[in-house]
């Protein structure tokens, strides 16, 4: 039972990487690509109808850590103490920038709120760089530090990488000047997924000295499992819903 | 103030902040359900404006709780990491099921109705908010459940210095979440119906053009608001029987508990008079007064206050336990905490939690004020988004 949770775990934490990955990387690229306002209206309108159901993939990774693995829950969020604040900090102002930014008329106001979701996703992509290469040494060392900023901009690069494939998937030819296929954004996705995946694989025996008792682990099963092909079924939709077929700029964006 | 007042204060700040936006997210998102089915049934004009109208008012509020909810989640790792060691077997396992049960599928259904107008089938489209609905009312009842554990520790008995989980189904019988839960999603229903009463008799008193519009969902708000109001006020008073099993004597140590629960009962006990007894039985009559409308609108903002002090009184009442009468806030407190760690983190949530705040309740008026006729949520386009991009934007 602690090996399936374990799975779930590890699953969640790779398919936020790689699903998030893409909406940080777009935030990065953000000044680049969208250099006039019209770009970035088309690249924020090509992530828009992801983003919730992507992020919410880390709210299940730290829902998962508190149920099954409840002591390593304290243990790593804890060690981490100033990355999981930056991180938070950073996911809410992108957020905030991505919600903002049109609610209000004007180019001044849209133009400080995706200088917030640049921030906000250079802000996640370098705690997430740190977080992993803390969580690699075995949240011994100090959590921030210059071996921990070069992960940083490792995994900013990693994610620009696959921000700049899903917009050259959705948007052929857009922002760009390219067209890039699934299996593109497949690949990229791994490259986003992959340190995560690596330190999730290492910290697999820490984490499992740290597995709720089976009691606790049964219950979790017998109520969530039921509810599998529905969060697999919502996932799906999204993206047969909003792909790159979909006419992505045949209607005006919320976001 | 000292490092344990400094993490209590970041909690009670983001967690107040979480719930004035989460009680009104799920009081408005069964209002504009219904308004959308409303829709999808007659093909009218009217109900999707009202959808898209109430629909983007549910939205912009419902982004700040996304923010705040995100602080709450990882502040227990962050801040009382000695909850998780002694009893994440049992605490962990509500919320477990909270994010992946229901929040998990809430944040994707809701992606699904934001942007899924003019492109999803009707039919399917109604069904995601009906599930954004109801996985909302699903994560309300599993953080109640967790919440009422925290009251009325069932379910588990204490092995080796931690608890262990030995009754799941005691969890949701707990006498501390049997009448708490209904309370709370009365105040939600109530405190959704008055932001519609409100935002209604604002544009009712400046005589918008909109006159049909605000006067059916004027309406709408009084019978939602009446229902909830009475939902509330009956649930609270049954929970002082309950109370007296696992905390007697709650409101008589701690003042600020005694005080909040004081405001919240002459609040609710008054609004549920005046909807039952006034606004209820003139209903018809009501969006014609012209003189009741500016009471309406400053009456919008009593049920946040009386829900905060809600809160206030459910969780300082239970000092100075976190799990009543098994573990101590002092003992939950993550060993090795700071006063300096949490100085920053508070100052940083705080800051830019309550300035974002502030935003979304400026927008939320904004929204109100300009009313139907511009609403960005599902407006509908032409081919080039660039022609349409000065009128969309809200």
């Amino acid at each position: 039972m602690d090996i399936l949770w374990l799975g779930v775990l590890a699953l969640l934490l790779i398919g936020y990487f790689a699903l998030e990955g893409f909406d940080i990387g777009l935030g990065l690229l953000l000044p680049v690509l969208g250099r006039t306002p019209r770009d970035r209206d088309r690249i924020v309108a090509a992530m828009a109808p992801f983003v919730l159901a992507n992020e919410v993939w880390l709210v299940a990774v730290a829902g998962v850590l508190f149920g099954a693995f409840p002591a390593a829950e304290g243990e790593a969020l804890f060690g981490l103490y100033p990355l999981v604040v930056s991180l938070l900090l950073s996911w809410i102002v992108r957020d905030a920038g991505l919600w903002f930014r049109r609610r209000l008329d004007g180019p001044a106001w849209r133009a400080a709120w995706d200088w917030a979701i640049f921030a906000g996703s250079a802000g996640l992509a370098l705690s997430w760089g740190m977080a992993l290469a803390a969580m690699a040494g075995g949240l011994s060392g100090p959590a921030v530090g210059l071996p921990g900023l070069g992960a940083g901009l490792l995994m900013a690069a990693a994610f620009a990488f696959h921000g700049w494939t899903f917009a050259s998937w959705r948007l052929p030819d857009g922002p760009t000047g390219a067209r890039r296929t699934g299996g593109a954004l497949l690949a990229s996705a791994c490259v986003a997924a992959a340190p995560a995946a690596a330190v999730a694989a290492a910290s697999a025996p820490w984490l499992l000295e740290r597995a709720a008792p089976a009691g606790t682990l049964g219950v979790l099963s017998v109520i969530i499992l039921p509810f599998t092909p529905l969060m697999v079924g919502a996932q799906v939709w999204v993206w047969r819903a909003f792909g790159p077929r979909s006419a992505a700029e045949r209607m005006p964006s919320f976001f | 103030m000292d490092v344990l007042d400094l993490a209590r204060t970041q909690f009670a700040v983001t967690g107040s902040l979480h719930f004035l936006f989460v009680v009104l997210t799920l009081g408005l998102a069964p209002l504009v359900a219904i308004t959308h089915t409303r829709y999808a049934l007659t093909g009218r004009p009217l109900h999707e404006r009202r959808t898209r109208f109430w629909g983007q008012i549910y939205v912009i509020n419902y982004a700040l709780g996304i923010f705040t909810g995100l602080v709450m989640e990882f502040q227990f790792g962050l801040s009382w990491s000695g909850l998780s060691h002694y009893a994440g077997d049992v605490f962990g396992a509500p919320l477990a099921i909270e994010t992946l049960g229901a929040f998990f599928l809430e944040s994707t259904f809701l992606g699904l109705w934001i942007f899924g107008w003019h492109r999803l089938p009707k039919w399917l489209h109604v069904a995601c908010i009906w599930l954004v609905t109801l996985t909302a009312y699903a994560s309300a009842l599993w953080i109640m459940a967790a919440n009422s554990f925290l009251q009325n520790p069932a379910g588990a008995v204490e092995r080796g210095g931690r608890l262990v989980l030995t009754d799941f189904g005691a969890l949701l019988t707990n006498p501390a979440l049997a009448m708490s839960l209904p309370h709370v999603i009365g105040a939600a229903l109530w405190a959704g119906g008055f932001v519609m009463m409100g935002a209604s008799a604002y544009h009712l008193f400046r005589r918008t053009a909109d006159r049909e519009f605000f006067t059916g969902s004027l309406r709408f708000g009084v019978i939602v608001a009446s229902v909830g109001s009475l939902v509330t006020v009956g649930f609270g008073y049954a929970q002082f029987g309950m109370l007296g099993q696992y905390q007697p004597g709650k409101f008589n140590t701690e003042p600020l508990a005694g005080v909040g629960l004081g405001l919240m009962i002459l609040i609710g006990q008054t609004l549920q008079l005046l909807l039952a007894f006034v606004l209820l039985p003139t209903v018809y009559w009501l969006p014609r007064w012209r003189w009741a409308q500016p009471l309406l609108m400053a009456m919008t903002p009593l049920p946040f206050v009386a829900t905060i002090c809600g809160w206030l009184a459910r969780e300082v009442g239970r000092q100075p336990w976190l799990i009543n009468k098994k573990l101590t806030v002092a003992d939950a407190m993550s060993p090795g905490l700071t006063p300096g760690m949490v100085t920053v983190s508070l100052i940083g949530f705080a800051g830019v939690l309550g300035l974002l705040a502030v935003i979304d309740y400026l927008l939320i008026a904004r929204a109100v004020r300009r009313g139907p006729s511009s609403v960005a949520l599902g407006a509908p386009g032409p081919a080039d988004p660039a022609e349409r991009a000065p009128a969309l934007s809200l």
